[in-house]
């Protein structure tokens, strides 16, 4: 669960996100808006990347002001382009870099490994060259990147931007059906059907809110 | 480039622990020194590329790919060797050179990259004392063999755009586009790593 209390953001004087004050509790959220509009932003908040100008984001009642590290430690976060995130030369030791943290003996660190690769269906790529996958594979090992570490909320920001229908359809499956909370920005609205909440970010205010029934016809309508 | 990296495997050199690997590697070196006759170094040279082609099961395009890069440079010693002292010498430079890179590709292709940085990190612990976390320095040797190609990727990408435009020999025009990007990717992965908990490593 995660509380913005009259949050700002700005950045050289220029205000991004303005006065937002939301709190995030349903199982799956999606966030849209358009380019610029401060999506991204909003997303680095929700795990202390980047810290508001004024008022305070809480991730079950920690301030990631003051305790940055423990709100990382619960909330995973998916980036657009998996080569950012990917840093390990094959798929395994990526997977296993995540678990440092969380100090596991060598068993116990490769079972966890070897189960979330099984999960994504990644075991095949084990031993792989990672940054010599396709695109969507390459998504998916950032995916069980995260997941491996076993996050209470996983942030996505646009992680289907690089994907083809296929594959983004795909990621966007595996990611819906995660037992944690999630929250993705996205502009491929046509994901966000199932989704239990979708807000609409518009010059750094939160535009419209509700079920994605009602709030994507609403988004869709202001671009035509 | 010995940056090849690891090559899965189940022989009996992938089984060999990295600290064993690394340890035969300075000895290879040690013996490489001691000895200077043409004959055993040629030997042992052979012995090498056996283990390497047959016994690590990793072939003769590996051993060559491996040995490219030197050629230039074994060439330009053949011949200073030859001005400056005689063919004998030449040879055993030669032989010496080939036995260390060999040796050193072997390694790095049967020794899983976090199983090396282990190693590492055992070596720096005994300077923790000083300040120094091993876990760190392991992880940034890992992670600067990783940026290397994902910077020739840049350079490549960069160009490509540049020639599609027609300029096909901006060398210099390409290092601005080049620098500011690679300085970005840093910027973003430095994020990446927080997000994924780098930044916890030493307090949990
Ligand atoms: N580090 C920064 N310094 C200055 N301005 C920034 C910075 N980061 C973002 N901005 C500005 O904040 C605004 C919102 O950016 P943000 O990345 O949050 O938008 P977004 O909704 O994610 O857009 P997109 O759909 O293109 O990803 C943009 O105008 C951008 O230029
Ligand atoms: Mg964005």
């Amino acid at each position: 669960m995660i509380e913005l209390e009259q949050v700002s953001v700005r950045f050289h004087d220029r205000t991004i996100l303005d006065n937002i004050s939301v709190s995030l509790t349903e199982h799956r959220i999606g966030v849209v808006g358009d380019n610029g509009s401060g999506k991204s932003t909003f997303a680095r908040l929700l795990n202390g990347l980047l810290l508001p100008d004024l008022g305070t984001v809480e991730v079950n009642n920690l301030d990631t002001r003051d305790d940055g590290k423990d709100v990382r430690s619960q909330v995973g976060f998916l980036f657009q382009n998996p080569d950012n995130q990917i840093v390990m030369p094959t798929v395994a030791e990526d997977l296993a870099l995540g678990l440092k943290p969380h100090k596991l003996t060598g068993a116990e660190q490769s079972h966890r490994v070897s189960v979330t690769l099984d999960r994504f269906s990644l075991t095949h790529l084990a031993d792989r060259s990672a940054h010599l996958l396709s695109g969507g594979e390459k998504q998916l090992v950032a995916l069980a990147g995260v997941m491996v570490t076993q996050p209470q909320i996983l942030v996505c920001d646009e992680p289907t931007t690089l994907l083809d229908r296929r594959n983004a359809a795909h990621v966007m499956r595996l990611i819906g059906e995660l037992p944690c909370q999630v929250i993705v920005i996205t502009h491929h609205v046509e994901h966000l059907n199932d989704f239990d909440r979708v807000l609409v970010i518009a010059d750094g205010r939160i535009s419209d809110d509700g079920p994605p029934g009602e709030t994507i016809p609403r988004y869709l309508e202001t671009l035509a | 480039m010995i940056v090849g990296l690891y090559v899965p495997g189940d022989t009996a050199l992938h089984k060999l622990s990295a600290a064993v690997k690394l340890m035969a590697m300075f000895g290879v070196g040690a013996v490489l020194v001691l000895v200077d006759t043409v004959v055993p170094l040629a030997i042992l040279v052979i012995g090498i590329g056996f283990i390497f082609t047959v016994v690590a099961g990793l072939g003769r395009n590996r051993l060559w790919a491996a040995t490219r890069p030197l050629l230039i440079w074994l060439a330009i010693i053949a011949i200073t060797q030859v001005w400056v002292a005689d063919k004998e010498a030449a040879f055993e430079v030669i032989l010496r050179l080939i036995a260390l890179v060999w040796t050193a590709a072997l390694v790095t292709y049967t020794t899983r990259l976090t199983d090396m940085s282990d190693v590492i990190a055992r070596l720096c612990g005994t300077l923790r004392p000083l300040g120094v976390s091993p876990d760190r320095v392991a992880f940034l040797v890992a992670l600067t063999i990783r940026l290397i190609p994902a910077v020739f990727d840049t350079v490549r990408e960069v160009r490509d755009a540049q020639r599609s435009r027609g300029l096909e020999r901006a060398y210099l025009a390409a290092f601005v586009p080049v620098l500011t990007r690679v300085l970005r990717q840093a910027d973003v992965l430095s994020e990446a790593l927080i997000a994924r908990g780098f930044d916890r490593w030493d307090t949990q």
